[in-house]
């Protein structure tokens, strides 16, 4: 049989060409995405949310295809809407297990790259639901095509035990770097902190995103040469 | 190759004032092969309705009969004659319906609509092969030839054109298009739909 | 039993399916439908949404319909412009107002612009892209002026500016120079004819002339063919041929009036006094 490659998008296809993270701190949990949708090299849509509610205090950051990520996240909506009415508030890992669920059986119809986040009565969680369907719970998790680019600046920068604003920073800062380096993110980063007490929203505009190294001005130096 | 070239055929629908016209050629082919020049594919619906259904031959029987049967089922259930409008739909729900497995067909539709006054009015109509439908003012064309003929009808239509006028017109019009078409010709059909009578004329034309 | 029952099942049937991969295996194309090589476009302003339109249809690289709608009636307030498979965007978007006329009826409420997006992305996600239909849906309900776009797969967005169609990019470009929050009616309806201008005269694919639809809170303006900046010029010399130009070898007359004579053969006329 031939294998299905589930990479693939379907032509013409909306693709959330992404980077999308997400941090738990003791609190509660950070999340992050950057706001650029693509069509083949036309920007869709340049202030996405992809911060997505599922529920009171549990959201999902989505990567992939826009209308597989929408349509999983719909029907995970509506669960949680029944299983509050239901059982009583559901708990994160009843959320991830739900998109975990969708995302496993119908692997060969979806390219859905889900990070599920929240906060519940046994503190905040973060879980990541990448490709093919898995569950893994991690302290962070980031995503999307962007998040190839930062896994090291992950690794060197993270530490067990920040505060609220500390995370928020390393977030922002990790997606500006991985928006700099991958043509299918950019726009705008929006955030979400998720505490027992509330969900603040942050939003950096586009020409606010944190700077780093860009190399010298290209003119001086094109100059100095003649 | 195209489907829609394996057998040939091309038509026309044009309105004039207080009649309309529709045309096609009587080519039946496979592929270069000619097969019959005495084809056909425009099919009288009601007294005052005719349809056209250039395309894939095997198709404007299966269609035609479908046609056939469901404006009886209407015709029955309604207790009167179908009007062209309604037709049209007809024609693009049943087309619609085949939506992921058409049938090789681009229906025309000419006729007459009744008006409350009791006169008449000039309907034209086409779909494409999945039953999107197109209400032109002036003329529709559609099969192998449908690039001449838009170019010819386009040069030579004008509005309000009394019934004789309109037959020189859709008939040259048909004529000088399948002319340059390989897989059309072989021979030439006309109606003229009027109020109180359909002239049906087959023309002289080239059998090459 | 089926076969013999004059009812059609709803829905689409397939039975045409094993002949035509038959074809398209032995090397035969599918032909192409029509398409609306299209520019719509929809934009919000202070009190309502303004969507428009060109209104050429192409098939390949013929137009097939030089003024088509490309406005499609959903309710009262709400409306959708279609690009993409031109009977695709018809069928659904018929289907969608349908259903929005029952759940009006059902729920006894105005029904919101919400509802009929969610519909439509359910129905287009659960074809996977093979209904061609993008949209752009606009409307005003009881939470305000809405505007989304929905695409073939059945993705979803919600924005203050809109364009789709293979004009999306001219009219974009106008939009983003041109647009600013809360702008007054006029305003929005001079930026959408300037958008859908751009597709016009920027992208082969659209042409002849501007539809607009203006929704507010209290009245929907269906303003067909606004602007006409394609008119075609009066014909210096016409081309009707002299009658008896066309040779033809029968004439058949089906005459649709029937005369009745009565011809008395014979006796006396009865006596009627």
């Amino acid at each position: 049989m031939d294998r299905v490659d589930v990479q693939q998008l379907k032509s013409g296809e909306v693709n959330l060409g992404t980077s999308i993270m997400a941090v738990q701190f003791k609190d509660g949990v950070v999340i992050g995405a950057d706001s650029r949708t693509t069509t083949g090299s036309y920007i869709a849509n340049r202030v996405t949310d992809k911060l997505t509610h599922v529920h009171d205090r549990i959201y999902c950051c989505r990567s992939g295809s826009a209308a597989d990520t929408q349509a999983v996240a719909d029907i995970v909506h509506y669960y949680l809407q029944m299983h509050a009415q239901t059982t009583g508030t559901p708990s994160v890992h009843v959320a991830a297990s739900l998109f975990q669920k969708l995302c496993y059986e119908n692997k060969d119809a979806l390219s859905a790259g889900i990070i599920v986040a929240g906060w519940d009565k046994d503190g905040p969680s973060v879980y990541n639901i990448p490709l093919g369907g898995g569950l893994f719970r991690q302290p962070w998790a980031i995503g999307g095509s962007g998040s190839t680019y930062v896994y090291g600046y992950c690794d060197a920068t993270y530490k067990d035990g920040w505060g609220r604003d500390e995370t928020v920073e390393f977030v922002k800062n990790t997606l500006a770097l991985a928006m700099s380096r991958d043509g299918s993110s950019g726009g705008v980063i929006r955030m979400c902190v998720i505490t027992e007490d509330k969900v603040e929203r942050l939003f950096v505009p586009g020409d606010q995103l944190p700077k780093f190294w860009e190399g010298d001005e290209v003119l001086p130096t094109a100059v100095a040469w003649k | 190759m195209s489907i829609m070239e394996l057998n040939g055929g091309s038509v026309i629908a044009m309105v004039g004032k207080d009649c309309v016209a529709i045309a096609s050629d009587l080519r039946l082919g496979n592929q270069a092969l000619g097969l019959s020049s005495n084809f056909q594919r425009i099919f009288p619906v009601t007294d005052r309705i005719y349809v056209g259904l250039p395309g894939l031959g095997t198709d404007v029987h299966t269609l035609w009969e479908k046609f056939r049967f469901r404006v009886n089922m209407y015709t029955i259930k309604e207790e009167r004659e179908i009007e062209p409008e309604t037709f049209a739909h007809l024609v693009s729900s049943t087309l619609y319906e085949h939506r992921f497995g058409p049938y090789f067909i681009e229906p025309v539709i000419a006729g007459l609509a009744k008006t409350p006054s009791g006169g008449v009015k000039p309907f034209i109509a086409a779909t494409d092969l999945i039953g999107c439908l197109n209400f032109a003012k002036d003329f529709v064309v559609a099969g192998t030839a449908s690039s001449k003929l838009f170019g010819m009808a386009e040069g030579l239509w004008e509005p309000d054109l009394e019934p004789e006028d309109l037959f020189e017109t859709i008939s040259q019009a048909l004529m000088n298009a399948v002319d340059r078409d390989a897989y059309s010709g072989w021979g030439c059909v006309v109606h003229v739909i009027t109020k109180d009578k359909i002239v049906t004329r087959t023309l002289k034309g080239r059998m090459d | 039993m089926a076969t013999s029952s004059v009812y059609t099942p709803a829905g689409f049937n397939f039975s045409n399916q094993i002949r035509n991969t038959f074809l398209q295996e032995r090397g035969v194309p599918l032909p192409k439908a029509t398409s609306t090589g299209t520019t719509i476009v929809g934009c919000l302003f202070k009190d309502g949404v303004v969507l428009g339109a060109d209104t050429r249809a192409t098939e390949g690289d013929i137009v097939a319909d030089k003024n088509c709608e490309k406005i499609h009636y959903i309710t009262d307030s709400i409306r959708c412009c279609g690009a993409g498979t031109a009977a695709d965007t018809e069928f659904t978007t018929a289907l969608i107002s349908s259903n929005m006329e029952l759940h009006g009826l059902s729920t006894g409420r105005k029904p919101q612009v919400v509802t009929a997006m969610t519909m439509l992305k359910q129905m287009l996600f659960r074809y996977q892209g093979h209904v061609g239909a993008a949209l752009v849906l606009g409307g005003v309900d009881a939470t305000g002026p809405q505007l989304f776009t929905i695409h073939p797969h059945g993705s979803t967005d919600k924005l203050p500016y809109v364009t789709m169609g293979s004009g999306s990019l001219a009219a974009m470009a106008v939009f983003e120079s041109g647009w600013q929050p809360n702008m007054t009616r006029d305003d929005a309806l001079n930026l959408v004819k300037a958008a859908v201008a751009a597709g016009i005269f920027n992208d082969l694919g659209s042409g002849s002339n501007i539809d607009a639809c203006i929704i507010t809170a209290t009245h929907t303006e269906m303003l067909r063919n606004v602007e006409t900046p394609n008119e075609r010029v009066q014909k210096e010399r016409r081309y009707v041929f002299r009658r008896g130009t066309t040779a033809w070898k029968t004439e058949s007359v089906r005459k649709l009036i029937v005369n009745e004579e009565t011809t008395i053969i014979g006796g006396d006329a009865m006596d009627t006094s």
